[in-house]
């Protein structure tokens, strides 16, 4: 058997800060991590792994392009990046979910071609294309919910987790769309060519997910 | 605009680069020659209807109009070319042919993924015995061995098996489409809610285990004993066996595995499937299988296939590079070109200098990095 080091691609900010203790929980050493500083990139001294901090898109571009071997992040990213890796874990957390959003007065069913900002077009498009709706997207990188507020765009489309920053800028939720929670996503080639290292990782995290799951249902 | 930019996800291919995918072509095309293949070429254009049974993965097609207004394709696939040639002309089969050209696919921009591919392969049309596929895996085990330092491994599979499992399992064609997809794709939250309706059923057990029935043969096989199979899904399991048998007698030093749970290349895909891959490549080396029912979307009759693509690129990236001999570069006069000639016939290493002067002959021997031979000096003894 080979010792292969297996590359992880983990999303920084607020998935590194769920994740690491999610890995922790599962003896994986993230002491590296935690006392990261500025460094992006570890090579573990202690177990077979190589971790790399990425923003959430680039994530996918490492993973697609064989550069990482596992990616940790967003369904929401993998879904509006259109990811072909193997999606082989629901984490349980990040959870959020996609909503249509506007000011108190926006009607959903004005009879007129109506113009979403969003950080998420695909997303965006699908979900109007399944109403039978054709709409103008503007592309926003943040603070999404200025769109409507300034007249940029009739209503957005994007992610909330509990509704509260919705709510602060006096928006109003006008439709549920897809969840979103942290996925652990693996590279088609990596997974045919070190499966049992990568299985032997996966199932190590999925212990502690399925217990976790447990914990939280009873 | 500056006018010497290329558009994005094409390449120029010059250097060490160059000679190293001249090189493996070169193999590949010596052994297929060897073996008594019929070269084969196409356009790179083609009426956008040839490939109306091409499914596409994440990427789009390049497509122009002719002069009568119909959608013409820069060609994704050979394939298909190669099918509509048949449909079209009287050759009579059964046929070995082998190509090699260059594919255009449009993958996702700024992606780092290039858009022109070039690709080699062979189609054996008119064979329906088993002898075509072997054939196929002679020359996956073969190429591989003159073209990398580094094995590949094999992996098997069967392209109909997914629909086969998934129509004993319900007739919900939706809900066995929505399966596949979560099978091949290995989006395991998804398929898991998916065939939890099931889980009152004897076939659950199996359909836990799905997603990773892959890699050797003899757990896969150990694991399906396990399982109640019906008739149509054993037939194929034991025709799977007999390939891994033949491949473990016939090369036994070939690393080989199956794949329970893959897609297979294309939809128009109908029997075995096999794939080569090293553990340093970032895709397939080799891809192809059976395909009977090609022909059928140009004509009437089908006609039994196995085919089989290259993936030159990937074989470029993975090729290590040969230790070059240090070349020798002759300078001298015009009129001393006779003399030239006959020092070059006599030396395969060296090159000729095409350079003015002996200055500018030293800075070309310095770029080549090859040794400066001065024939105005007097005569060469290479």
């Amino acid at each position: 058997m080979d010792n292969k080091r297996l590359k992880i691609a983990l999303t920084k900010g607020r998935v590194e800060k769920q994740v690491v203790p999610l890995l922790e929980a599962a003896n994986i050493n993230c002491d590296q991590i935690r006392n990261k500083k500025r460094r992006l990139i570890f090579d573990s001294e202690t177990q077979p792994l190589e971790f790399i901090l990425a923003k959430g898109p680039d994530v996918t571009t490492f993973l697609e392009r064989g550069a990482a071997d596992i990616g940790i992040v967003g369904s929401d990213i993998l879904t509006e990046h259109q990811s072909s890796q193997y999606e082989l874990l629901d984490l349980g957390i990040g959870k959020c979910q996609f909503v249509l959003a506007s000011t108190q007065d926006f009607d959903p069913k004005a009879p007129k071609r109506k113009i979403i900002g969003t950080k998420y077009p695909l997303i965006t498009k699908r979900y109007f294309d399944s109403l039978g709706q054709d709409v103008e997207i503007i592309k926003i990188e943040g603070s999404v919910e200025l769109a409507p507020l300034t007249g940029l765009a009739d209503a957005i489309v994007d992610i909330t987790e509990t509704g509260t920053t919705i709510r602060e800028n006096n928006l109003k939720i006008f439709d549920y769309l897809d969840k979103v929670s942290t996925r652990l996503v693996v590279n088609r080639m990596s997974l045919k060519q070190h499966p049992d290292e990568i299985f032997s990782f996966v199932d190590q995290i999925k212990q502690v997910v399925d217990k976790k799951g447990k914990t939280i249902s009873k | 605009m500056n006018n010497n930019l290329l558009p994005l996800g094409t390449r120029d291919e010059f250097g060490s680069r160059a000679v190293n995918k001249q090189h493996i072509i070169s193999v590949i095309e010596h052994s297929f020659s060897d073996r008594g293949f019929a070269k084969i070429s196409t356009p790179l254009l083609e009426k956008k209807t040839v490939f109306e049974p091409y499914k596409l993965g994440n990427y789009q097609l390049y497509s122009l109009l002719d002069q009568e207004g119909d959608t013409i394709m820069l060609r994704p696939d050979m394939t298909l070319p190669i099918a509509r040639f048949l449909s079209s002309t009287n050759i009579s089969l059964p046929q070995k042919f082998w190509y090699v050209g260059d594919i255009f696919r449009i993958s996702r921009q700024l992606s780092g993924s290039y858009n022109e591919l070039t690709q080699a392969g062979i189609e054996l049309v008119g064979y329906s015995s088993i002898k075509a596929e072997f054939e196929c895996l002679i020359l996956i085990n073969q190429l591989s061995q003159k073209l990398l330092t580094d094995p590949i491994e094999i992996e098997l599979g069967i392209a109909d098996l997914t629909t086969v499992i998934l129509k004993d399992l319900t007739d919900d064609t939706e809900l066995q489409e929505e399966i596949a997809q979560a099978l091949y794709d290995k989006q395991i939250p998804k398929y898991e809610r998916l065939i939890d309706r099931f889980s009152n059923q004897p076939e659950y057990q199996f359909l836990l285990k799905w997603p990773r029935m892959f890699g050797k043969p003899e757990r896969i096989f150990a694991q399906l004993a396990e399982d109640d199979l019906s008739p149509e899904i054993e037939q194929r399991i034991s025709e799977l066996k007999q390939v891994v048998n033949w491949i473990q007698t016939t090369l036994p030093d070939q690393a080989v595995s199956i794949d329970l749970s893959s897609r297979a290349p294309q939809q128009y895909y109908t029997g075995l499937t096999f794939k080569g891959f090293s553990k340093a490549g970032s895709g397939y080396l080799f891809s192809g299988g059976r395909y009977d029912k090609l022909l059928a979307n140009f004509q009437d009759m089908t006609e039994s296939a196995v085919g089989m693509g290259i993936n030159i690129d990937l074989l470029t990236d993975l090729i290590e590079r040969k230790p070059t001999v240090q070349k020798k570069l002759l300078y001298f006069k015009p009129d001393q070109w006779q003399a030239a000639e006959k020092v070059l016939q006599q030396n395969p290493n060296s090159i000729l200098s095409l350079s003015d002067n002996l200055d500018d002959a030293r800075k070309e021997a310095q770029q080549l990095r090859a040794e400066l031979v001065d024939l105005t000096e007097g005569e060469f003894i290479g």
